[in-house]
């Protein structure tokens, strides 16, 4: 079975066969998400929710520590993003700066709660910071509007140089965010395949050791967390920017929820493109299942349910089984794998 | 200062309905090492499923719910309170048949089933009974409100909390003096040892999760005229469960019921300042204390600690 | 010279005092061994001794260094690695990876986040240098969970190793491990004290007063005696607290 901590065949190198259908996928998804019957907030909506699962996998699968209450740094920048437009400037940098800032300092004050922890406290832990900052949203109506939320968001014209364009269209937004997230993939791969992923690994396998052959466990998984609230939050921002509002409910103990969810069905617990399969799923689940049939959290409940049970590595980990059983299997290696 | 006494005795009421979701759940995590994240789903479904009862429910329109609703609502009532827990308890047994495929493995994937159980649930109930706020009925014997030393008590609240008391001492009582009790207790302090002395560990978990469960689905349906009846309620339930159980420490009886006082009374003093926040106070009370060391008052080290 | 010293190490767990008054010193390039009957405290003693835990009273001082209630990790920069009694490897990686990890110049690494880490082979010659010491070479590849339990043994010090350190803590290295496998690491320990000092903890009695220089008796949480292997053969003390005689 692949596990996250598997040595790549080529290193850190990006050009990988997944790497090239995800950004050809990306690239081309304007083009055919009609033809599919889908539409084009919906590429929007998985390009951003990519994001917020990839920063996400790194704190939960990489390095095996278990938010359930991530939700809350995706609201809180979008609330950032939205605050910074109407209190300081319309601004497309400026407001998506406030947001990942936003995100990144709760983030490290949480984080500095959390880093003592592992296991249960740990989870219950994020899920009590989590409320705390979803009830806030709720109740501090001057700030946020409370449950009817901050609206009116502006989407800020994107000026590179002397060129101007206009983001209203969604499918002009979309290709910004797709560029985004096309980056931070990128970057994130480059991570887990430095040094830094495969210390945060070993700390997920066994902490004790990582602390006595010299690591500073907690500073380390601090910093996981922190990285992964700033993707949330640079997620959020977008969401502002997609929905034009900000509202508390993404901070609720249901919406983070969700992510773990996706983040799990997907096969985020064995392979980096798990989020990605993952986030997909859970949309397509939403819309289409979600148009036969108002129960369709509760299928999507019951799936991820019965995969926990049977089935962990979630749909990577099934794709990798059915590749495996169709190809040879490979005698055990003496020397490394292949040549870097 | 005597605008807090109705608040005081609300706290204390509010806390012995916690005692008794608390030791359920302390039970459960006990002989399973496991966090029940559906406990607080449970809770909702007993209440919602008692509803049902006192109601016509499914059978509405039939020959039998026509005669159903003519019976006295003391009856129905009542009949909900045993009916009511004990479907919860079957759904809790249910619960841990799904859980047996995780166990042997890392405590995250028990950790995640129930919380993906409690979602299933929480849709479900969403699904049946709708998004909105419902009434658990009382039968009039114990609703309104009396007068005692000045002040006006809730009929209802002093009910439920007489309720509560009995139910823990019963519970107290069953797991004391009688054999199979004995045996939960002993699973819940080293279920390997149970195992070793020839008790099929496999019905013992299955029996001490429905309990657990139907301790829970009672309190539920105690609780909803309190708390009223969401189907969003499950979290609600689970922080202050597992911050009762830290703080009392786990798999420790009284430890639980003195928590779960101490926790009730919290809230319920916050509700007498800042009632808008004496929910948020669970949680920041969770924070504060696991956020820095905790073993609790009268508990010992469990799997939990990892 | 003296490597390492504990003075009067005391560690209380709320009522339970465990480690009552222990202290010991520690020749660099010596083998030092800790012996003791269950529930002595031994593995206590390590977990002070190594910064696992702070000492509720007492003092420990690494080569002229105070390091009394420095963190785990720190102690670990400063050339003091230990073993466990239950291993503790990375289960999912594979061995060199297991040792990789502990090698300074990789932890080094950690900052910058875009190196690539397999590729660079004086890491790798670094690593297999160490696990060719233990014998493992040759599994470099293989998960360590696919190991058998001699070799997990063999590559549980192989980690310890791999830290670079002055002093090793082996806690009981020979559990589990059958007549075979016990000759072989007593053959390593006998390569490994030409470079490193050795402190061991060990059940086996026989192993340890063929290897070790001088042997700390702990019971009762405190060192009920202390001196070369022959003299505490002719300790009654040492006989008395059932710990048998050496066959």
């Amino acid at each position: 079975m692949i596990t996250l901590s598997d040595i790549p065949a080529r290193g850190g190198t990006p050009f990988t066969l997944p790497m090239g259908l995800f950004a050809a996928v990306l690239a081309t998804a304007p083009f055919w998400l009609q033809w599919v019957g889908l539409y084009q907030y919906l590429g929007v909506e998985i390009a951003i929710w990519i994001l917020f699962a990839m920063g996400f996998n790194l704190l939960f699968g990489y390095t095996g520590l278990h938010s359930f209450g991530h939700g809350a740094y995706l609201g809180i920048g979008a609330y950032g993003f939205g605050l910074f437009q109407k209190s300081v400037e319309v601004s497309l940098w400026g407001g998506l700066l406030a947001a990942i800032l936003a995100a990144t300092v709760a983030g490290a004050i949480v984080g500095a709660f959390l880093s003592h922890r592992r296991g249960i406290y740990y989870a219950l832990l994020t899920i009590g910071f989590g409320q705390v900052f979803w009830f806030t949203a709720m109740k501090l109506h001057w700030l946020t509007g409370g449950e009817d939320g901050l609206l009116n968001i502006p989407r800020p014209d994107l000026v590179i140089g002397s060129w101007r364009i206009s983001l209203n269209d969604n499918t002009a937004f979309y290709w910004f965010v797709a560029v985004i997230t096309a980056v931070a993939v990128l970057l994130m791969w480059r991570v887990v395949n430095a040094p830094v992923g495969r210390i945060l690994q070993a700390i997920r396998q066994n902490e004790t050791r990582a602390r006595f052959v010299g690591y500073d466990v907690w500073r380390w998984k601090w910093l996981a967390f922190t990285v992964s609230a700033a993707f949330a939050g640079l997620a959020g921002g977008l969401f502002a920017m997609a929905q034009q509002s900000a509202y508390p409910d993404v901070m609720s103990l249901h919406q983070s929820g969700v992510i773990v969810m996706m983040v799990l069905v997907g096969g985020g617990l064995v392979s980096f493109w798990g989020p990605v399969l993952g986030v997909v799923l859970y949309f397509i689940a939403r819309d289409v299942l979600g148009g036969l049939t108002e129960a369709w959290l509760l299928w999507y409940g019951l799936i991820f349910v019965i995969m926990v049970m049977v089935r962990p590595e979630g749909l990577a980990g099934l794709l990798h089984t059915t590749a495996q059983r169709t190809a040879p299997p490979a005698a055990v290696p003496a020397t490394k794998p292949e040549a870097v | 200062m005597t605008s807090l006494v109705p608040h005081l005795v609300n706290g204390l009421t509010l806390g012995l309905l916690f005692a008794l979701i608390a030791l359920g759940f302390t039970l459960i995590v006990g002989v399973m090492e496991v966090i029940n994240l559906a406990h607080g789903s449970l809770f909702t479904l007993g209440a919602y499923l008692a509803l049902s009862t006192i109601g016509a429910g499914w059978f509405a329109g039939t020959p039998f719910g026509i005669w159903w609703l003519e019976l006295p609502m003391a009856s129905r009532y009542f009949i909900g309170l045993a009916l009511g827990p004990v479907l919860a308890g079957i759904a809790g047994m249910l619960l841990e048949l799904c859980l047996r495929p995780t166990y042997g493995k890392a405590p995250l994937y028990g950790l995640l089933l129930t919380f993906g159980a409690a979602i299933v649930v929480e849709e479900a109930i969403r699904l049946i009974w709708g998004t909105g706020e419902r009434n658990m009925p009382v039968p009039q014997m114990i609703s309104g409100a009396f007068l005692m030393g000045g002040l006006i008590f809730s009929t209802y609240k002093f009910y439920a909390a007489g309720f509560a008391i009995v139910a823990i001492l019963m519970v107290w009582l069953f797991l004391e003096r009688t054999p199979y009790g004995a045996i939960i207790k002993a699973g819940a302090h080293d279920s390997e040892m149970v195992r070793a002395l020839g008790y099929d560990l496999a019905r013992l978990r299955l029996i001490v999760f429905g309990f657990g469960s139907a301790l829970a689905g009672i309190a539920g349906m105690v609780m909803a005229p309190i708390w009223g009846l969401r189907p969003h309620l499950g979290i609600d339930v689970v922080i202050p469960a597992f911050l009762i159980i830290v703080i009392g420490g786990v798999g420790s009886f009284w430890g639980a019921v003195a928590a779960a006082i101490l926790v009730g009374m919290a809230t319920g003093i916050t509700g007498a300042y800042a009632p808008a926040w004496s929910l948020m106070s669970m949680y920041i009370l969770l924070i504060a204390i696991v956020g820095f060391r905790a073993r609790g008052l009268l508990g010992r080290r469990s799997a939990l600690e990892n | 010279m003296v490597l390492f010293q504990a003075q009067g190490i005391q560690k209380r767990f709320g009522a339970r005092v465990v480690l009552e008054n222990i202290s010991l010193s520690i020749e660099a390039g010596t083998v030092h061994g800790i012996m003791g009957p269950n529930g002595a405290g031994k593995t206590t003693c390590f977990h002070v001794l190594t910064g696992h835990h702070a000492p509720d009273a007492g003092r420990i001082v690494f080569d002229g260094q105070d390091i009394t209630g420095l963190k785990p990790h720190i102690i670990a920069r400063l050339g003091i690695s230990r073993s466990f009694q239950l291993m503790n490897l990375f289960d999912d990686a594979v061995v060199i990876e297991n040792v990789m990890l502990a090698l300074p110049a990789f932890r080094k690494m950690g900052s910058s986040p875009f190196r690539a880490t397999f590729g660079d082979s004086r890491l790798t010659k670094a690593a297999l240098a160490v696990l060719d010491q233990v014998g493992l070479a040759d599994r470099a590849w293989h998960k360590s969970k696919d190991l058998s339990y001699g070799e997990r043994r063999a590559l549980e010090i192989a980690v310890a190793l791999a830290a670079e350190p002055r002093i090793l803590f082996l806690d009981e290295p020979t559990a589990g491990l059958g007549a075979k496998g016990t000759q072989a690491l007593a053959q390593l320990i006998r390569q490994l004290r030409r470079q490193y000092t050795i402190c061991l903890i060990e059940h086996d009695m026989r192993f340890l007063f063929e290897l070790a220089d001088r042997i700390s008796v702990i019971h009762w949480g405190q060192v009920i005696a202390e001196g070369t292997p022959a003299a505490l053969q002719a300790n009654k003390w040492v006989a008395r607290s059932a710990l048998g005689a050496v066959a």
